[in-house]
């Protein structure tokens, strides 16, 4: 979903990286040369209940650096998926951990439910289920290139040894997750 | 894009002090500045600066003000209630011509308030907070680069007028990281005595301890030698009219921002963050025909009132939206001078104003239903 | 040991004079003590900084001739603080009232105690506001009569010299106005000291506090002061502490003081040597 101005959420609780993720994906985005703005939760509330990172990118400037209805949503808890799932505009991705929703018949049209803290944890690391996430939502939004986000994942885990080929291991699980019908 | 980094407006702050050539902080934890904090501590110790991390903020800016007389460029961070506990050292700071740097990432309040929302709420505090009257300079940036730039003009600004310098962000340009490419920032050098036979205060440059003689600080009226004698009411009231005086034809202290003003029949004169939405809700009406512009203050005080003055006759209205309940658009008004109508947007439930509740205050302005029947019968 | 009014012109700034004291008022004879530890010292006028508070001790810096900061309330620890940091190389030597430093300044006070700073703070006790007209003090004792108190004070009184020890502060010692010998000797001993090093100096207030107490003027007040304390041996256990208004040298130790575990800090970050 490449947009003008994409306004993206990505959302879950407390400890589970979301942050990181937030930076990895705006850094992504900066890499890919285009306009971004990214807005951290911090303090108490970026550890405990539902947390959120929001980034804005865009081909121009941008202006207003909020992210009121999220074209692009990420919940990886109950909770975040509680408090964030309606806050989208029409037409929105919104990618879920499967245990963040009950599959259910309403669900809205553009959800996609995968098992991003299940694939993390046949990785042997639930810790990194933000770097799956962030490889399915590459390939499901293609909202910043592979390349990119690749370098910013190195970037991100520079000089952690092990981290590094653990985290590549995971980006290239999420982007097997988000392949279409895999 | 090299050199391209993901940079925090805290962040920015605290590099753009550096790069100032700051080499003291003193500071007490607060949201949302703690990351000014946090920077410094990091920073200034393996580059021979000091941090400090006072008791409290009365003691942070008293601090700051004892190093800077001891040749340190030195500076303080805060948030709405450290920045009240600091007014009565901004007006020591005042009176003893001690340069320094007060930055005060606002908070919605009063009081707690709203700690990690934003506000801008401290616009009026920043001017006359402290008691008595002095000239003041208060910056204030919109985006990780303004607020890395205006940390830089904030020390210049301090050392060019022997007073403190406040720069007001908001909690949003403080915790929004933007892509910036930043020069390494230079290694600190404190200021250096300078051996004058001229008085140490009055209209006379900033010389810290051991400048050939003993100098006296006293936030007690003094004349130029520091003392407190016979007339030294009339040389403190002198020396604040001629740093008004030299602020105002300070062409440094000209700060303005201008958007899509020129052919502008309504303006949205706004600061900080508030800028950034109003640049928003100025595309979306100009997409719609209808010619809106901004003007985007960069230096609060001294208000720009010569500028003002001169859009309020060029524009049939004018929509000071401010989060807060209404204190820019005082001078505002004071300088439109009934020219123009000026209304006031204001909130502090601790949201930002959307684009589009912008773009409709414009709207609802009678100039601004004036002007889209313009359009529409155009 | 320091001898008195040999060349005090040299740290006094004698047009300023005469001072704004009362006559009677002890501060004069507690600033002369400074001067005179300085010139014990031989340090350099332009190398010394006096911070001052406010209240009537807050005045002194006025009459050196050194450079000198006269603050705001209860914050000339706070001020000191930042100067000793930005220029461990100046001797800084802060004056301070019993208001200023225990009450509105007493948070400055425990934490500077608590860094060890290298400060010497010379504390100007004569247990009520004087500035102000007369008003109860932290250190006022009970019973004791002040505008703000006319019937006696009930609160307990702050000891300046418990408060300094609890704190950390490594040189803490008392006198009084009356000990007109030990005084400067004691003022010297805390310049020198490297770390936080507090001298009390209970002084005569006999505009208010002698007068709203019946104590008589200055030669009766100095009387009771020195009745009212007991001059100890050098330095005193916590019993021998217990239960009077002792004198001496209660504490003198060397801790790690704050500007060198900051250097420390520094160097161990790989600062350069002399940044």
């Amino acid at each position: 979903m490449r947009k003008d101005r994409l306004g993206v959420r990505l959302s879950g609780r407390g400890g589970q990286g979301v942050m990181l993720a937030g930076a990895i994906f705006a850094t992504a985005a900066m890499y890919d040369g285009r306009h971004v703005v990214e807005t951290p939760t911090y303090g108490p509330e970026a550890r405990l209940g539902a947390t959120k990172v929001e980034i804005v990118l865009a081909d121009e400037e941008i202006a207003f650096p909020a992210v009121d209805r999220a074209d692009l949503l990420l919940c990886l808890s109950r909770d975040a998926y509680a408090k964030f799932g309606r806050a989208v505009a029409p037409g929105a991705l919104i990618i879920v951990d499967e245990t963040a929703v009950p599959l259910t018949a309403d669900l809205p049209a553009g959800l996609v439910r995968l098992p991003l803290r299940a694939t993390a944890r046949d990785l042997g690391a639930e810790m990194v289920t933000n770097v799956v996430a962030l490889g399915a939502i590459c390939r499901l939004s293609e909202a910043v290139t592979a390349s990119s986000l690749t370098a910013a994942v190195a970037e991100a885990v520079q000089g952690k040894g092990d981290l590094r080929e653990l985290n590549a291991r995971a980006l290239a699980a999420g982007m097997r997750l988000g392949a279409p019908a895999a | 894009m090299d050199g391209m980094r993901l940079v925090m407006g805290n962040e920015a702050v605290a590099l753009g002090a550096l790069a100032a050539g700051c080499d003291f902080y003193a500071g007490y934890p607060i949201t949302p500045a703690s990351e000014i904090l946090e920077g410094m501590a990091r920073l200034l110790p393996p580059r021979g600066g000091v941090f400090l991390q006072m008791e409290d903020e009365l003691g942070a800016l008293a601090a700051v003000i004892g190093a800077a007389w001891g040749g340190a460029r030195a500076m303080t961070a805060t948030s709405g209630p450290g920045f009240s506990l600091m007014q009565e050292h901004i007006g020591y700071a005042a009176i003893t011509q001690t340069p320094c740097v007060v930055v005060d990432v606002q908070r919605g309040g009063p009081s707690t308030g709203l700690p990690t929302l934003p506000a801008q709420g401290d616009a009026m505090q920043a001017r006359w907070g402290t008691h008595g009257d002095r000239p003041a300079i208060v910056l204030t940036a919109a985006s990780v680069r303004g607020a890395y730039e205006a940390t830089i003009q904030a020390f210049t600004l301090a050392e060019a007028h022997r007073q403190p310098v406040v720069l007001l962000l908001d909690a949003v340009v403080a915790h929004m990281r933007e892509p910036v490419d930043l020069p390494p920032p230079p290694a600190p050098s404190q200021r250096r005595p300078v051996r004058s036979p001229e008085p140490p205060f009055g209209e006379h440059p900033f010389t810290p301890f051991g400048a050939g003689r003993p100098i006296v600080v006293t936030g007690l009226s003094h004349d130029d030698e520091g003392l407190p004698r016979t007339g030294s009411a009339r040389a403190s009231e002198r020396m604040l009219r001629a740093t008004e005086a030299r602020m105002a034809a300070d062409p440094a202290l000209a700060g303005l921002d201008r958007y899509r003003l020129d052919d502008a029949q309504v303006a949205i004169v706004s600061y900080g963050v508030t800028a950034r939405v109003a640049r928003a809700a100025i595309d979306t009406l100009r997409q719609a025909g209808l010619p809106v512009g901004g003007l985007e203050l960069t230096v609060l005080w001294p208000f720009p009132e010569r500028e003002v003055a001169d859009l309020a006759a060029r524009v049939d209205a004018i929509l000071v939206p401010e989060l807060n309940l209404g204190q820019m658009v005082l001078p505002v008004r004071a300088a439109v001078a009934g020219r123009c109508p000026v209304t006031s947007l204001g909130r502090a439930d601790g949201t930002l104003f959307q684009p589009d509740e912008v773009a409709e205050a414009v709207r609802a302005l009678p100039a601004g239903t004036a002007m889209g029947r313009d359009q529409r019968h155009a | 040991m320091p001898r008195i009014g040999d060349d005090l012109q040299r740290y006094l700034r004698t047009e300023m004079m005469p001072t704004v004291w009362c006559p009677g008022c002890g501060h004069g004879n507690i600033a002369r003590a400074i001067a005179s530890a300085l010139e014990h010292g031989g340090y350099d006028p332009e190398r010394v900084v006096l911070v001052g508070g406010i209240g009537c001790s807050g005045r002194t810096p006025f009459y050196f001739n050194t450079n000198a900061m006269h603050t705001t309330h209860g914050r000339a620890l706070a001020f000191a603080t930042g100067l000793k940091m930005a220029r461990p190389d100046l001797k800084v030597v802060v004056v301070t009232g019993d208001g200023d430093a225990l009450a509105i300044g007493g948070n400055h006070f425990i934490h500077a105690a608590r860094r060890n700073l290298d400060v010497a703070v010379v504390l100007y006790n004569n247990s009520i506001y004087g500035m102000t007209g007369g008003q109860q003090a932290p250190t006022t004792p009970v019973g004791a009569r002040s505008t703000t108190s006319l019937s006696g004070a009930i609160e307990p009184a702050f000891d300046a010299v418990e408060l300094a020890m609890a704190a950390g502060a490594t040189y803490v010692a008392r006198t009084t106005t009356f000990d007109a010998q030990e005084m400067p000797v004691l003022i010297a001993e805390a310049i020198e000291h490297p770390g936080f090093a507090l001298v009390e100096v209970l002084t005569q207030c006999p505009t208010y506090y002698g007068r709203l107490n019946r104590l008589g003027d200055a030669p009766e007040m100095l009387i009771w002061e020195r009745d009212l304390t007991e001059p100890s041996p050098d330095p005193l256990t916590r019993e021998q502490m217990a239960g009077g208004r002792r004198t001496g040298v209660f504490r003198r130790e060397v801790r790690p003081e704050f500007t060198r575990s900051y250097a420390a800090l520094c160097e161990r970050l790989g600062a350069a040597a002399d940044a």
